[in-house]
């Protein structure tokens, strides 16, 4: 997935320094596939280069921002089912997937769309563009990604809420322990507790 | 697109599609063809094949008229061997073999075209031996009008394979046959191997260029081989001998004439005692007993297939194993039967 979609967009190395930074690649789901086209071409959150949607679909989309070209390119559902008649000779099913996969062509294992993506600059790997800081909490957001409400910048826990819940600071002695430390050093709270 | 009119209104207008008549027992083709201009004359011959409505095609720059799909569909399947016209009928182009030979199908390659939607593909099996102009492979779009999209998939795929079905042409091999037991050497019995041989290897265009007839004896067995091989025959046949009493020692024969691959037994029957050898590039063949009573044994299979150029090693003799069981049936009707259709 990750080499058609590089070759795709004319990146021939994705990993060499000068083409590194012209990568951008949307993952669409957290599973392995995720990891093995990080690994192949480089692309990384903390670079900006990685960027995770959360659909849960087999698909990556490869964006050289020289082109700017983007193809996003989805497994298809169909190449596990053609395993067999590709690796008949096998016959463990996770030895015959990876034999069948090598064995099956480009336009088999995937399918390929031609794609526009709108990047905000805010998106874009380099320096932080702007920090505000949420009116309600204090936190420091960056690159835009604060939420305007009556006019006051908000961080999105608490414009939109959080996935995590119960939010309650603790103090140092408390950071500084470690799991080992747990029954005497962190009773359990009650997270209704006031 | 397409545009449903009704018949009573579609009087001028050219038909979308052939329109197919079944008359049981009788006729199944197209009543009506592509393009045809409906008249008068012809509303009443539609009502009677169910027609109420006709369809006016307005295709789409990303549409394809199911005709136009099928040339292209067929175009990426057929490969070497296989001819076709462009003259879809009811929205199928068939593909006929150019000459004699031996089908070949990826079937990788047409399970995975089939598995796009709206298009398919259905083929003879693999390793069909074929006559020149018999039917090998139909392709056709499912809807009239159908997307680019699956339709450049599709050819993609059979591109990426080469091609999906082909008729390999049988090499005119010449052929030495060696015919061992004792008990036909010294004429305690006739040979009945010779003239089935004979008859199965010219009906696949190949020649015998020598035969010899020995007694159950190893080291003779082994010289003729060479001998045969010497005088430039490129398949040898080898009958008598195939089995597991202690007389039959054709294969240690086979061995002592220097094969440097033998493969003894199939999973197939009648023709499980067979056996595939090479010395050099040279096909051996150890032809089972059972060549000599049933019309059809794994003989039958693999015979074509090294014809053909295939190389038979462990792997395509046990892969005969589905489909290798013939059925005896009163009335032999090998090959157009299930024995040796594999997947």
């Amino acid at each position: 997935m990750a080499l058609l979609g590089c070759r795709l967009i004319g990146l021939d190395d994705p990993r060499r320094r000068d083409q590194i930074k012209k990568l951008i690649v949307y993952v669409e789901m957290d599973r392995c596939t995720a990891d093995a086209v990080a690994f192949v071409t480089g692309a990384k959150l903390g670079r900006r280069s990685l960027k995770f949607m959360d659909y849960g679909i087999m698909a990556a989309t490869f964006i050289n921002l020289d082109g700017p070209r983007a193809f996003r390119v989805i497994s298809t559902e169909e190449a596990r089912d053609l395993a067999p008649l590709y690796a008949p000779g096998e016959t463990d099913k996770s030895r015959q997937q990876i034999e069948a996969y090598r064995k099956m062509p480009e336009c088999v294992l995937f399918r390929v769309q031609k794609v526009h993506v709108p990047i905000s600059p805010y998106d874009l790997p380099g320096p932080t563009r702007s920090k505000v800081t949420c009116t309600r909490c204090g936190q420091v957001v960056r690159d835009g990604k604060e939420i305007i409400r009556d006019g006051e910048p908000l961080c999105k826990p608490c414009a939109l809420g959080a996935y995590f819940q119960n939010p309650q600071a603790i103090g140092w002695p408390e950071m500084h322990r470690s799991p080992d430390d747990q029954a005497e050093a962190c009773p359990e709270r009650d997270p209704n507790a006031t | 697109m397409l545009k449903k009119v009704p018949l009573e209104q579609s009087i001028g207008t050219s038909l979308a599609h052939d329109i197919t008549e079944v008359r049981p027992g009788e006729f199944k083709g197209p009543a009506f063809r592509k393009g045809h201009r409906v008249c008068e004359e012809d509303i009443c011959h539609l009502q009677r094949l169910g027609k109420n409505h006709l369809y006016v095609v307005d295709l789409e720059p990303d549409e394809l008229h199911e005709n136009e799909a099928a040339a292209l569909l067929a175009a990426a399947i057929a490969g070497p061997g296989v001819v076709w016209q462009n003259d879809p009928r009811e929205g199928k182009i068939e593909m006929f073999a150019e000459s004699d030979g031996l089908v070949r199908i990826d079937t990788a390659a047409l399970g995975a075209l089939n598995m796009i939607d709206e298009v398919m593909c259905a083929t003879v099996h693999t390793h069909t031996r074929i006559r020149k102009g018999e039917l090998v492979a139909a392709t056709r779009a499912i809807p009239l009008v159908v997307k680019r999209e699956p339709i450049e998939r599709a050819t993609a795929i059979a591109r990426s394979h080469g091609a999906i079905v082909e008729v390999l042409p049988l090499r005119p091999a010449r052929v030495g046959l060696i015919i061992t037991g004792d008990e036909v050497y010294h004429g305690r019995i006739r040979d009945g191997f010779e003239p089935i041989l004979r008859r199965k290897l010219a009906d696949l265009g190949a020649t015998v260029q020598a035969v010899a007839f020995l007694p159950d004896d190893a080291e003779r067995i082994g010289e003729k081989i060479r001998e045969h091989l010497g005088a430039e025959c490129d398949l040898l046949l080898l009958t008598g001998g195939m089995s597991v009493d202690p007389d039959d020692v054709t294969r240690h024969g086979i061995r002592l004439a220097g094969a440097d691959e033998i493969h003894y037994g199939t999973a197939v029957l009648p023709g499980a005692m067979l056996l595939v050898a090479y010395v050099g590039a040279v096909p051996i063949i150890g032809v089972p007993a059972c060549g000599l009573h049933h019309p059809a044994t794994a003989l039958d299979l693999v015979l074509p297939r090294i014809l053909a150029g295939e190389r038979i090693g462990k792997a395509q003799l046990a892969f005969l194993g589905h489909g290798g069981l013939c059925r005896q049936c009163p009335t032999c009707i090998f090959p157009r039967c299930a024995f040796g259709k594999t997947t």
